[in-house]
C-alpha cells in the first residue's frame, strides 16, 4: 500500500510542476529558447527564410531559436497562436501578407492591431506559372483565353484569401475577367500548388518566382509575368505585367513582430538583433541565392505599413465575394 | 567508385556517426519526432560540406525512426508518430518476456527496409516521382479510405467497437479550423481548440498513459521486475526468422517505398497501411495483435522504407516527399545548391555520395540500433513501480515538448482516461489513432476534389488510379461474402466435395 501513495504522490507532483509552472519572467532578456512561429508549411518560402534567421538570430542572441510550423487556415492559425502567446518577447510571429486579410475573411479577428512589429525583411512579387507544354508564351495570351472561357481554367497558389490567390483575383479583375467563374484549388501552400501544377492537375498558377524558381530553371515550368513595377534583376528574362499593358502589381512581404503588450527594451533588444542580420553580407548572400527579395522597414514604418494595407484589404476581399458571412 | 570513397573522411564520418546516436535518442523519447530530431540538426550543418550536413541529416532521420519502435515495443508509447503500428505486436511480445527479439527483428526489418528503399530510390526514383506526380486529390482520397478501412482490419474483437473507436476519432478530429476553407469548428472560442487536437499527445495518452492507469488497480504485481527476458538474442536466431518472413519483408518495403514517394501521405501512413494488408493475406491473420512476428515485421520494414520513398519526389523534383525532406530541401538551399531537376546534372557526384550515405546508414544503423537495444534492456529490469513514474514523466514531458504546450498535456491526460476507459470495456485504440490521423486528408481531399471537379464525383471513379484504389476497396469489404457465396454454390452443385483427406 505505501508503494501505491508513492506512486500517486509522485504522480501529483509531476502533473503540478506542468500544469502550475511559474510565468518565467525575464529579467535580461533573452534568458531561455525563443521560438519562432510560422504559419506556413515546411519547405515553402517563408519558412526557408525563417529557418535561415532563426539560426542568424541564435548567433546574435545567444539562446536557440527555433522555428515552429503551425500551419492552416490560410494563416490563421499560427497568427492567432502568435498574437496570444505570452507579450514576453519568447514567442515572435513571422508575419506575411495575410495577417491584413484574416479578419475580413472571417476567419478569426487576430489582424496588425495585435501585433507590435519588429522589422519587414522581404518583398515578392507574384508571378504567373504554367506548365512547360502550355500552348501560352505571353500573359496576355493566357489571361486572354482565360476572358474568353473562364469556366475552363484551373487556378492554384495556395490557400483562399491569401497573397497570391487575391494577385490572381486582382490581375483577373483589371483585365475584365468573371474570376467567379475561374476555379481555384487551394492548398496548403506554394509546394502542394508547384506539385498539383507539375502532374497537370492545374492550369495556371500563382506565386512568387523564388518558391517555384528550381522548377524554372530546369524547364519543367514556366514563368510568364512577374507582377511588379519593374524586372527584377535576378531573373530580369522573366517581364512584368505592366509590359504586356496589364497595370497591375501585387505581393507578399515578410516580417517579423511580438504580441502587443510586450515591452519596449525587448522590442529594442529584438529590432537591434533583426538589424544587424539584415545588414549583415550573409544575410543578404542568402536573400540573393535564393532570390527573395530585400526590403527593410523598421518597427514603426513597418508596423504603420501593415495597418495601411489591413484597411485597404477590406474593399478587395469584399469585391472578390469572400467573407460573406462578416 | 570516388563518389562512394569520398563519404569515408573523417569530418564526414564523426558529425554522421553523432548524428545517429542523437537520433537514437531524440527517436526513443515519446514526443520528440524524427522531424524534430531533423530540424535539431540542420542548424549544426550550416558550418560543413553539403555532404556532411546531408549525412547528419539522413543519419539522425533513420536512427529516429527506428528508435520510435523501442518505447512503443517496452512502454507502449510510441516514439514518433510512425510507431504508431508497432505498438500492436511489439509491446504484446515484450509481455510475453521476448522484447529484445521484438526489437531485434524490428531493427533487422528496418535496416532491411531502408535498403530497398534506398535502392528503389537509386533505381527507379524517375519513374516513380512521375507516377506521384500523377495523384492529387482524387487518389489521395482514396488512399486515405484505403488507411482508413485498415481500422477494420487491425482491430481486434466485435466490428462495431472498431467502428464506434474509429467514428470517435474521426469526430475528434473536426475541432479545430477546417483545413479547407478556414473556418473554425467546435473551437467554443478557445484558440487551443482552433488548433485542433494533435495526435501525438493523444496517442502517448491513449497507449501510454492508459497503460499506467491499467497497473494502478493490479498494485500487487508493481514489485516486479518490469520485464523478465526469457530468450537471449543472437545474430543467428534472428537472421532465421527474417529469412522465414523474405518475402513479407520485401513486399511491405514496397508498399511503404510507394507511399512515402507520395508528396502527400508519409511513414505514419505506410506503416498501417502495410500492417493491415499483412494482416489481411495472411494465414495467421487471427494471431496478429497477440505478439507476433509478423505483426513487427511488416510495418517497421514499411516505415523506413518510406523514408527512402520520401526522398524521391525531393531529388527528382525539387518537392517536399514529407515535412523531413521538406526540411532537408530548405538546408540545400543554405548549402548553396539548387535542389530539383537540374541537381542531377549539376551536382551528379553530390548525388552519388547521398546514395552512399544513405545505403552505409543502413549499415551503422544496425549496430548502433543494436547496442541501443541492449542498453534499454537494461533499463527496463527495474521494478515495475520505478518505471510506471518513469512512463508518466516521460508521457508528461513528451506531450509538453512537442509545442510547448500545457493544453497539449491535458490533452494527453484526457485521452490516457479515455484509453483505459475505452480499454476496460474491449473497445480497440488503434482505429480511433488511424480515424484522427486520415480525417483531415479524408475530408480534405474530399473537399477540393469536389471543387476542382465542380461538384461531380465521376472524377473519383473515372481516373485510372482512383478507379483502381475504388476496386480494391470494393474488393476487400466483400471478399469474405464473395468467398462464402462462391462457396455455397459451389457446395450446391457437388454436395460431398473434398472429404476427409484435404491438407488442413
Amino acid at each position: 500500500m505505501k508503494l501505491r501513495t508513492f506512486l500517486v504522490l509522485a504522480l501529483v507532483a509531476v502533473f503540478s510542476m506542468a500544469v502550475f509552472s511559474p510565468a518565467a519572467v525575464a529579467k535580461a532578456f533573452p534568458k531561455k529558447p525563443i521560438i519562432i512561429v510560422c504559419p506556413w508549411s515546411p519547405g515553402g518560402g517563408t519558412d526557408r527564410t525563417a529557418r535561415f534567421i532563426a539560426d542568424k538570430l541564435h548567433g546574435v542572441l545567444g539562446v536557440p531559436v527555433n522555428v515552429v510550423n503551425k500551419t492552416g487556415g490560410g494563416g490563421a492559425i499560427g497568427f492567432t497562436y502568435g498574437a496570444h502567446a505570452r507579450p514576453d518577447g519568447y514567442t515572435i510571429t513571422n508575419l506575411t501578407f495575410e495577417i491584413g486579410t484574416l479578419k475580413w475573411l472571417g476567419y478569426s479577428n487576430v489582424n496588425p492591431a495585435d501585433f507590435r512589429a519588429l522589422m519587414q525583411f522581404n518583398e515578392d512579387a507574384s508571378a504567373v506559372i504554367v506548365g512547360q507544354n502550355s500552348k501560352y508564351k505571353t500573359a496576355k495570351q493566357l489571361l486572354d483565353a482565360v476572358k474568353a472561357n473562364p469556366a475552363s481554367f484551373k487556378f492554384s497558389g495556395c490557400a483562399i484569401g491569401t497573397v497570391w490567390d487575391l494577385a490572381r483575383i486582382g490581375m483577373m479583375k483589371d483585365y475584365g475577367i468573371n474570376f467567379s467563374k475561374v476555379k481555384f484549388i487551394p492548398t496548403k501552400g506554394a509546394a502542394p500548388a508547384i506539385t498539383e501544377l507539375l502532374g497537370g492537375h492545374v492550369d495556371v498558377i500563382t506565386c512568387s518566382y523564388p518558391e517555384a524558381a528550381p522548377q524554372i530553371e530546369a524547364g519543367k515550368l514556366k514563368a510568364l509575368a512577374i507582377m511588379a513595377d519593374k524586372r527584377n534583376p535576378q531573373f530580369a528574362s522573366v517581364p512584368t505585367l505592366k509590359e504586356q499593358g496589364i497595370d497591375w502589381s501585387y505581393g507578399t512581404w515578410r516580417g517579423f513582430a511580438v504580441p502587443k503588450g510586450t515591452p519596449d527594451d525587448v522590442v529594442e533588444t529584438l529590432s537591434s538583433a533583426f538589424k544587424k542580420i539584415f545588414a549583415s553580407d550573409d544575410f543578404k548572400a542568402f536573400m540573393n541565392q535564393n532570390g527573395f527579395g530585400i526590403k527593410i522597414r523598421d518597427s514603426r514604418e513597418f508596423g504603420q505599413f501593415m495597418m495601411q494595407q489591413h484597411l485597404d484589404l477590406k474593399n478587395i476581399i469584399r469585391e472578390a465575394g469572400y467573407g460573406k458571412t462578416q | 567508385m570516388d563518389a562512394v570513397l569520398s563519404v569515408f573522411h573523417w569530418n564526414i564520418l564523426i558529425p554522421w556517426i553523432f548524428s545517429m546516436i542523437i537520433g537514437i535518442f531524440v527517436g526513443g523519447a515519446p514526443g520528440l519526432t524524427a522531424t524534430m530530431a531533423v530540424a535539431l540538426i540542420v542548424p549544426l550543418t550550416f558550418h560543413m560540406t553539403p555532404i556532411a550536413g546531408l549525412a547528419m541529416i539522413l543519419g539522425v532521420s533513420y536512427c529516429a525512426i527506428f528508435a520510435g519502435d523501442i518505447p512503443a515495443t517496452y512502454l507502449r508509447i510510441p516514439g514518433t508518430p510512425a510507431s504508431g503500428a508497432a505498438v500492436l505486436d511489439g509491446y504484446e511480445m515484450s509481455r510475453k518476456g521476448m522484447g529484445s527479439m521484438a526489437l531485434a527483428l524490428d531493427l533487422t526489418c528496418s535496416v532491411i527496409g531502408g535498403v530497398i528503399g534506398i535502392l528503389i530510390l537509386i533505381f527507379v526514383a524517375p519513374i516513380l516521382a512521375k507516377f506521384a506526380l500523377k495523384f492529387t486529390n482524387f487518389e489521395y482520397f482514396w488512399l486515405a479510405l484505403f488507411g482508413l478501412s485498415m481500422s477494420a482490419v487491425i482491430s481486434r474483437g466485435t466490428k462495431i467497437k472498431g467502428i464506434i473507436s474509429m467514428t470517435l476519432g474521426l469526430a475528434l478530429a473536426t475541432i479545430g479550423i477546417d483545413i479547407t476553407t478556414g473556418y473554425p469548428r467546435f473551437s467554443f472560442g478557445s484558440v487551443d481548440l482552433m488548433g485542433g487536437i494533435n495526435f501525438i499527445p493523444a496517442m502517448i495518452g491513449l497507449f501510454g498513459l492508459s497503460e499506467v492507469f491499467k497497473y494502478l488497480f493490479v498494485p500487487e504485481k508493481l514489485n516486479n521486475p518490469t520485464i523478465t527476458e526469457k530468450i537471449k538474442i543472437s545474430f543467428r536466431s534472428v537472421g532465421k526468422v527474417i529469412f522465414q518472413h523474405k518475402s513479407l519483408i520485401l513486399r511491405s518495403s514496397l508498399i511503404g517505398n510507394v507511399i512515402g514517394a507520395l508528396p502527400g501521405a508519409g511513414a505514419d501512413i505506410a506503416a498501417w497501411v502495410s500492417y493491415g494488408m499483412a494482416k489481411k493475406i495472411s494465414k495467421r491473420s487471427a494471431e496478429y495483435g497477440t505478439g507476433i512476428e509478423e505483426g513487427i515485421i511488416a510495418p517497421t520494414s514499411a516505415n523506413n522504407a518510406a523514408l527512402g520513398g520520401t526522398w524521391i519526389p525531393a531529388l527528382v523534383f525539387g518537392i517536399p516527399g514529407d515535412t523531413i525532406t521538406a526540411i532537408v530541401l530548405g538546408a540545400m538551399m543554405m548549402y548553396g545548391l539548387k535542389p530539383g531537376p537540374l541537381i542531377f546534372q549539376q551536382n551528379a557526384q553530390l548525388v552519388n555520395q547521398i546514395f552512399t550515405v544513405a545505403l552505409f546508414s543502413q549499415f551503422f544503423l544496425f549496430f548502433i540500433g543494436w547496442a541501443s537495444i541492449k542498453v534499454y534492456t537494461q533499463l527496463f529490469k527495474f521494478p515495475r513501480n520505478i518505471v510506471l513514474v518513469g512512463i508518466v514523466i516521460f508521457s508528461v514531458v513528451g506531450a509538453y515538448a512537442l509545442r510547448n504546450s500545457t493544453f497539449d498535456v491535458g490533452i494527453m491526460l484526457a485521452f490516457g482516461i479515455l484509453g483505459y476507459g475505452m480499454e476496460a470495456y474491449g473497445i480497440p485504440l488503434p482505429p480511433l489513432i488511424l480515424g484522427l490521423i486520415l480525417e483531415p486528408m479524408i475530408e480534405d481531399n474530399l473537399r477540393v476534389g469536389l471543387i476542382k471537379s465542380s461538384g461531380s464525383f465521376l472524377p473519383f471513379i473515372t481516373r485510372p488510379i482512383s478507379f483502381t484504389f475504388f476496386l480494391i476497396l470494393v474488393i476487400i469489404f466483400f471478399w469474405d461474402p464473395i468467398i462464402k457465396a462462391f462457396k455455397y454454390v459451389l457446395k450446391k452443385a457437388d454436395p460431398a466435395p473434398f472429404k476427409g483427406n484435404r491438407p488442413r
